[in-house]
């Protein structure tokens, strides 16, 4: 302790700068580690709390999944002598017409019943309304909303509410204002309460309910009423918790949050190295402070611990910063993500407060100090060995940053075997991620050596350019491989990232591209809104009629998709008219034949399946698959496996009379239209959109503009994916720049030379600039060659476990070719710090430098 | 050809020191000059401000007419590539060159032609007897061949002012006399004007003139 204080204390106050970069690749890794995992805390929290304030005193929900289930069935419910009270409620997020405030939760419920499992706390005299029903169910564009939303939007009793329904944008009356308690915080208050047959109306729901509400009779357990519940309906309905089903939603944003995990902790290692380095450049330069130590008689142990206690410091102070630089950028992550999933899923969620766990940040912390400590452990080795004869003596010098090690040359080949060997057994996901795991190691194994070989490769073309100052710029790399190899490693692991990452979008973008292409060529589609994933809202099929009767239109083909549950996972299901998409659309088949699955499935004796599908539910060609239904369970062969990206988590498609029959709904909520031959799109889409006017406030989008949509959503995909990759970028030049710090201090006297013997400082300069270039150009070249090996790894690992999507592998040149001046420009900006300071010292002291 | 008048050098700090104090000194064309004195007497900054690698802090230097004070940092640079060579205790040679190419960088950076400059320095090795030793590092050569690379490389390009910080201070005996037979040797064939810094007297002695220091001053210019 005592010598933390009399040197590293000193030593540190006069290179603020390089440690506070040092401290910014902790900082940055911990912050994207915490923000990540606080984010999507913080998201799933808020479902949970949503539903469980939506739920009030209810003990059961039914379900049905998304599509919802006739009314008769409340009474089926109803009549279980374990179920006290049982009410029905219809939940959709609409979109408000009010600026700003996006969509709100619309609860519709039975004014009659529903008081008895949720409280409203209505403001003032406003209890009349709901003590009398009928005053509400009299006035059907009647809601009430939370006294927070009111507030916002300066509402009060009798206000208009514009809200988007079925009918396009409708005034709804406020009828009373909710106080601020229980339900009424859920969903940050945007909450609207109003009659349940007027919501089935408004949402074009028929005769549905969403979800029945239960609280067991008293005296009878949960578990007791649920399983009478589940007997009286049988296994078609889900009956669960509250809290149950909040987990449900979890699975949607798991892909999302490993992807993230992933690459924070890509930027933790790339982290890494430049404690490395820092650690490193401290050594080189405290050598003779370590030389006068080691004379006094202090042991290689006591120096050594005093690095080590140096990194902990480093790292718990970068770390702590980290972790409170997470939580800040957690609640911006938090917005975005919400509406990435919004706009993926249908799921909206607003996220009031984030949800700060102690133990991640622990964790956090605990994870750069690790790091830290981990990323010191050969800088304080190095310090350990410091010659005291070779430290004190005048004009001797002894390059700790130089030598290669054969022993890890020898152990990054074993290394690459065993990880090629795990490749033949990557069938299992152990064997698989193992040989991940080996082969990253095995680059950074060979990292020096391969560096120290480039480096030589290197030197004739640089001396032929520039012969002094290309060969210079050369040997300093080739004289010191592990100086270099730390930066070269970092940037290399940045570029296997951004490559990996790259390559997986690009693989995403053309296979959707590809995939449009193939299912979504109607010239346009028609929905009650632009999102095409909600599914709130939905038309009768009488719509069907009312196009078709359009001069100019050639077919129309409706759609219903919602999620459903199969194995306690929400998966979408799309009813289509098998028959009339087949004649249209030509779905890339990956197991069976395009006649026979769309044969089969047009008869209703089989489903087809998305690749991604049968991935994550481990589900093979002819497996039966089980859907509830509120007419009992749907039991389907799979009777094909397609290609087909309409969800994210897998989706399944069903003939549209399979769902007619089996959900009692002939509801859609696309209907996708094609114009006749030699007819003009616009023209005819005018006349759609005039048939339709008057009627039902339904939008007709045109092809590319639901192409758009779709791109913009997965360009949000990738958004926060290539905000990292910028991070780690950054923190690879924050690498180049301590590598040349410490390569112009080891290579302080022979730059002196180079200046006394008659270099001139844009000499001096162009040396060190060369040095950059080499290192960039060298990581470029490890980096594009990891990348290419880590893309395979990246497919493998979003087909076996992130959404089980089988993408080709593309080698993303474009990427690459994009990184090339990318990497060069950012090695010469990193340059120009070091390069004055090598122009800007004594050479009187540069000639006298140990 | 060297010219200094009333230079001083101060080492601004948290205490001052003053390393020169008031010099003046002429040094005409061809002389061999010693610099004597006990350490901390200011000979090495006297030699590092006539060569150009430091600037006095008052006082003019001039090298052959041209004031160093009024030149900037690459004008410096120019003059020091130009016209002085440069021979340091510890050999300074550039460890990942060989000895032709330790030799070649004055002249690459002055960007002569190639062909000229491996001939230039082929001549320049042969002459310090080191033609056998071309592509050897200076980590193969033993103390005084490493010196004898050092002295071609300052020769270079003929500088007609040669300035030598200790050049035997790092040798044994033998060789040390060996260095300064050749350096006596160039100096007939070439002409140069020679500086060197030494504590050794019997260095100093060999000199045709013998400049003393004391605590930054000139105690005494000898001629023999």
């Amino acid at each position: 302790m005592m010598l933390l204080r009399l040197l590293s204390w000193p030593y540190l106050r006069r290179h603020v700068l390089r440690w506070t970069l040092t401290l910014a690749g902790i900082v940055l890794g911990v912050a994207v580690f915490v923000a990540m995992h606080t984010a999507n805390r913080s998201i799933f929290s808020a479902f949970d709390k949503t539903i469980d304030q939506i739920a009030g005193s209810a003990q059961l929900q039914v379900s049905a999944g998304e599509f919802g289930f006739d009314e008769s069935i409340l009474e089926r419910v109803q009549a279980v002598p374990e179920v006290g009270v049982a009410v029905p409620v219809i939940e959709a997020n609409v979109e408000t017409k009010i600026p700003g405030q996006g969509s709100i939760l619309l609860l519709g419920i039975d004014m009659t019943g529903d008081r008895s499992l949720r409280d409203y706390e209505l403001k003032d005299a406003d209890d009349a309304i709901i003590d009398d029903p009928l005053v509400f169910l009299a006035q059907p564009d009647s809601v009430m909303v939370t006294k927070e939303f009111a507030e916002r939007n300066k509402l009060e009793v009798n206000s208009r509410v514009p809200l988007l329904t079925i009918d396009g944008e409708k005034q709804f009356t406020v009828r009373g204002i909710m106080s601020s308690a229980g339900m009424t915080q859920a969903f940050g208050g945007n909450l609207a309460v109003m009659d349940i047959y007027a919501a089935q109306q408004v949402l074009g729901r028929g005769r549905r309910f969403d979800r029945i509400d239960i609280r067991a009779k008293e005296g009878i357990t949960v578990d007791q009423c649920k399983a009478a519940v589940k007997a009286a309906l049988g296994e078609s309905f889900e009956v669960e918790t509250p809290s149950a089903r909040g987990r449900h939603f979890e699975g949607l944003l798991r892909s999302y949050s490993t992807a993230m995990t992933i690459s924070s902790l890509f930027a933790l290692i790339v982290g890494m190295f430049i404690i490395y380095n820092s650690f490193a450049i401290a050594v080189t330069q405290r050598r003779s402070e370590i030389g006068i130590l080691r004379a006094l008689g202090a042991t290689r142990g006591q120096i050594q611990r005093l690095f080590f206690l140096e990194s902990i410091t480093a790292g718990f102070v970068g770390s702590a910063l980290g972790a409170f630089a997470g939580v800040g950028m957690a609640s911006v992550i938090t917005t975005y993500m919400s509406t990435v999933l919004e706009q993926t899923t249908g799921f909206a969620q607003r996220v009031t407060e984030l949800a700060i766990d102690p133990k991640l940040i622990v964790a956090g912390i605990a994870i750069g100090v690790i790091t830290s400590i981990f990323a010191a452990s050969i800088p304080a080795r190095s310090a350990a060995r410091v010659d005291p004869v070779q430290a004190l003596q005048k004009g001797k010098y002894q390059v700790l940053s130089a030598g290669e090690n054969r022993r890890r040359r020898r152990m990054a080949l074993t290394v690459s075997l065993i990880s090629v060997a795990c490749l033949f057994l990557s069938y299992s996901k152990l064997f698989f991620y193992a040989g991940y795991v080996l082969m990253i190691v095995a680059g950074l194994l060979l990292a020096p050596a391969l560096t120290l070989l480039l480096s030589k490769c290197l030197r004739p073309i640089l001396k032929q350019l520039l012969p002094a100052e290309g060969t210079l710029a050369a040997d300093s790399l080739v004289q010191a491989p592990r100086r270099t190899s730390a930066t070269v490693s970092a940037l290399m692991l940045s570029l296997a990232m951004v490559v990996g990452f790259g390559g997986f979008a690009h693989s995403f973008y053309t296979s959707v591209g590809e995939w449009m292409d193939n299912a979504l060529n109607p010239d346009f589609f028609v929905s009650p809104s632009a999102n095409l994933v909600v599914r709130a809202i939905t038309f009768p099929a009488s719509i069907r009629s009312v196009i078709e009767h359009v001069a100019g239109v050639d077919q129309v083909q409706l759609v219903r998709n919602a999620r459903v549950s199969f194995r306690n996972v929400p998966v979408m299901v799309l009813a289509i008219e098998t028959e009339k998409v087949s004649g249209t659309v030509h779905r890339m088949p990956v197991a069976g034949t395009t006649e026979e699955m769309n044969r089969l499935t047009g008869q209703g004796k089989g489903m087809m399946v998305s690749d991604s599908f049968a991935q994550i539910h481990t589900v093979r060609m002819g497996d039966i698959v089980e859907l509830p239904t509120p007419s009992g369970l749907l039991k389907l062969p799979i009777v094909g496996i397609v290609r087909d990206y309409s969800d994210l988590q897998g989706s399944l498609l069903i003939d549209r009379s399979v769902y007619t029959k089996w959900w009692n709904d002939d509801t859609a909520n696309v209907a996708r239209v094609y114009v006749k031959k030699g007819e003009d799109v616009g023209v005819v889409r005018q006349r759609v959109i005039d048939a339709l006017a008057g009627h039902h406030g339904l939008l007709v989008l045109t092809n590319r503009e639901v192409r758009d949509w779709i791109m913009k959503l997965i360009d949000q995909w990738f958004a926060l994916t290539y905000n990292q990759i910028a991070v780690a970028i950054l923190v690879a030049v924050l690498g180049i720049v301590n590598t040349l710090t410490v390569s112009i201090t080891d290579r302080r006297r022979e730059l002196g030379v180079m200046q006394a013997v008659g270099g001139l400082r844009n000499q001096i300069r162009r040396t060190i600039w060369i040095e950059a270039f080499s290192i960039g150009v060298i990581g470029l070249v490890l980096g594009t060659a990891l990348g290419a090996i880590n893309l395979y790894y990246s497919l493998g690992m979003v087909k076996r476990d992130l959404g089980g999507l089988d993408l080709d592998y593309i080698f993303p040149l474009a990427f690459v070719a994009f990184m090339i001046p990318t990497i060069l420009a950012a090695s010469f900006i990193a340059a120009i710090g070091p390069a004055e300071s090598a122009v800007r010292g004594s050479l009187v002291e540069a000639l006298e430098y140990e | 050809m060297i010219s200094l008048s009333h230079v001083s050098k101060v080492f601004e700090g948290k205490r001052k020191a003053t390393a020169l104090e008031d010099v003046s000194l002429e040094i005409a064309k061809g002389q061999v000059v010693s610099i004597v004195g006990p350490s901390g007497s200011g000979k090495s900054t006297l030699l590092n401000l006539i060569g150009g690698l430091d600037r006095p802090t008052s006082g003019e230097i001039r090298i052959e007419g041209e004031n160093l004070a009024e030149l900037s940092d690459d004008d410096l640079t120019r003059v020091r590539r130009d016209k002085i060579g440069f021979v340091f205790q510890f050999f300074n040679l550039l460890p990942t060159l060989n000895c032709l190419e330790n030799v070649a960088l004055p002249l690459h950076l002055r960007k002569w032609p190639r062909k000229k400059i491996e001939a230039r320095a082929k001549e320049l090795l042969n002459l310090v007897q080191l033609d056998h030793r071309l592509e050897h590092l200076p980590d193969e050569l033993s103390g005084g061949e490493r010196q004898r690379v050092a002295i071609a490389r300052a020769l270079s390009v003929y500088p007609p002012i040669l300035l030598a910080d200790e050049p035997t201070g790092n040798l044994d005996t033998h060789t040390g006399q060996e260095i300064l037979k050749l350096i006596e040797d160039l100096h007939s064939r070439l002409g140069s004007t020679i500086l060197i810094v030494t504590h050794d007297l019997e260095v100093a002695n060999r000199c045709f003139r013998t400049v003393s220091l004391r605590d930054g001053r000139i105690v005494e210019d000898r001629r023999r």
